[in-house]
């Protein structure tokens, strides 16, 4: 089966439809969101009421949630002052402009989606508020592949695509009990696992301001990162339109999300 | 040795302290640069050379008892100075007038007219038309906070910069020099060789100044002060900075 599968949309319908018009391009068999319907961009019940209409299956991203339960993030979200008191302006804007059906909406989204060995988040299994970075220690990415028990990670959150592949990982655990006599030791070779950022469609991080998803087809295996051009001018004028921070549109326009991501590989998201 | 005062102008970013900075020596030297409206590049040098005596324009009236005492004195004058003014100053303390202009720069017989000695310096802010400037003393920075404000600015997030430099104070106490000119390659900030500020908001000069066109100017201050820290919040670093500093003094 051919899959596309999208992420952190932030609001950003030109870019959305942009994707969803390649999407229909590439003759994708089924569609998977990760999350980041809302927050930051102009539109966000229109992509809402999109992914909505098209059934897309999503799954809860760490703007979706907080914008359902308050935002509540731990200071991670945020990697300087700066970008925490732009976050909150964002916040408090997208809080007020989103209709109680798209929150209704974003209510019910799932932690996770789950289908075959593909296993689908937004940050990471354990929290949606969690960066899975490229250069995460290769046990934790590994002990965080194997706990949904899927072969094929998928997630968002960083805003810069990757692929990682953790590939015959040998583990060694020594356990040690006082209830039992001698050491234990167990050995085992990790199978092939690997975990897929599919980049951010409407608020991209990697220097140019086209949207970013990824394609991947579950027979061969094969990983396509697509990057596909849209009017963002469109949207950089909807944000000062609608009151939101200039400084978004000329962060969009750049390729530069409006926040930043956390630098911290090693921290662990105590959210 | 004879007593030399030299006189350097010349555009925004041409270099004009970078090269009073190749000239100093250990000998008494004076550095003067009237109507700064902060003292940007003072504090600088200050801190690199403090064996350098400089002069607040308050102090201007001692410039004559100051020369008199066989110093040799740097006076940099600014852009937004008028040359032909302070021709008849410069006359009176018959000093050795030196241009700094842009590599590159076709018209420069202004300058000819005016200096003793030409010297090529960088590319320099030759189409900024307009001046921003704010002393943010007492203002304590986030890091991470003052990397992206630095960046937007220079960027043109906030109009086109030409030219931009700033001291910056830290939340670790530290104090930072930003330097940024159009077409350069950007620069680090530079730690200013200052004792760490670890007692509420530190009483020396911070401040910023921004050569541009159609510079928003409102925009550039509230994003500066969105980056800016509370009192509790520096009083909770600045112990934290202590008790780490105290620690290490221990081992």
């Amino acid at each position: 089966m051919k899959l596309a599968v999208i992420s952190c949309i932030h609001g950003n319908l030109p870019a959305l439809d942009a994707v969803l018009a390649d999407i229909t391009q590439q003759k994708a068999e089924k569609i998977y969101c990760v999350g980041d319907l809302v927050g930051y961009g102009p539109y966000p019940n229109e992509v809402v009421e999109r992914i909505r209409t098209l059934n897309i299956p999503t799954c809860a991203g760490c703007w979706d949630e907080d914008v359902v339960e308050g935002l509540n993030a731990c200071e991670c979200s945020y990697p300087s002052l700066l970008a925490e008191k732009r976050g909150m302006a964002a916040h408090a804007w997208t809080n007020q402009e989103v209709t109680p059906e798209t929150r209704e909406f974003l209510a019910q989204l799932p932690h996770s989606l789950h289908e075959g060995n593909l296993c689908f988040v937004h940050g990471s299994p354990y929290s949606a508020h969690e960066y899975l970075l490229p250069e995460m220690d290769a046990f934790v990415a590994m002990e965080r592949v194997l706990s949904t028990g899927a072969d094929v990670l998928f997630c968002g959150h960083t805003h810069v695509p990757y692929v990682r592949s953790l590939d015959n990982g040998q583990l060694q655990i020594r356990i040690t009990s006082p209830s039992i006599d001698s050491e234990q030791q167990l050995n085992f070779t990790a199978p092939f696992q690997q975990i897929i950022n599919v980049g951010s469609v409407g608020e991209p991080r990697h220097g140019r301001p086209n949207a970013t998803y990824v394609f991947y087809d579950t027979e061969t295996k094969q990983v396509t990162l697509r990057e596909v051009s849209y009017n963002y001018q469109k949207t950089c004028a909807a944000i000062i339109e609608k009151g939101l921070p200039p400084i978004f549109a000329w962060r969009l326009a750049k390729g530069l999300e409006y926040a930043e991501r956390a630098e911290d590989p090693t921290h662990v998201c105590a959210r | 040795m004879k007593q030399l005062i030299t006189a350097v102008a010349g555009l925004p970013g041409v270099g004009k302290t970078n090269w009073i900075r190749q000239q100093l020596t250990q000998q008494p030297t004076l550095y003067f640069s009237p109507a700064t409206r902060i003292g940007i590049d003072q504090t600088r040098l200050a801190a690199e050379f403090p064996h350098m005596q400089f002069l607040a324009d308050d102090q201007q009236a001692q410039l004559g008892s100051f020369l008199a005492s066989g110093v040799n004195a740097y006076l940099e004058l600014g852009y937004h100075l008028d040359l032909a003014q302070i021709a008849p100053i410069l006359d009176t303390l018959n000093c050795h007038r030196v241009a700094i202009v842009p590599a590159g720069m076709q018209e420069t017989s202004d300058w000819e007219e005016w200096a003793d000695e030409m010297i090529t310096g960088s590319s320099g802010a030759i189409d900024a038309n307009s001046l921003w400037v704010a002393n943010t003393t007492g203002h304590v920075i986030d890091p991470d906070s003052l990397e992206v404000f630095w960046y937007e600015l220079t960027q043109g997030a906030y109009g086109t910069v030409s030219r931009a430099k700033g001291i910056f104070e830290l939340v670790d106490g530290l104090s930072v020099y930003g330097d940024f000119v159009a077409g350069l390659q950007p620069q680090d900030f530079d730690e200013l060789n200052l004792p760490r500020w670890l007692e509420g908001r530190p009483q020396r000069l911070s401040g910023i100044e921004v050569w541009g066109n159609q510079l928003d100017e409102a925009a550039i201050a509230q994003t500066f002060q969105d980056c800016c820290l509370s009192d509790a919040v520096i009083h909770h670093y600045q112990q934290q900075v202590k008790e780490i500093l105290s620690q290490e003094a221990m081992v």
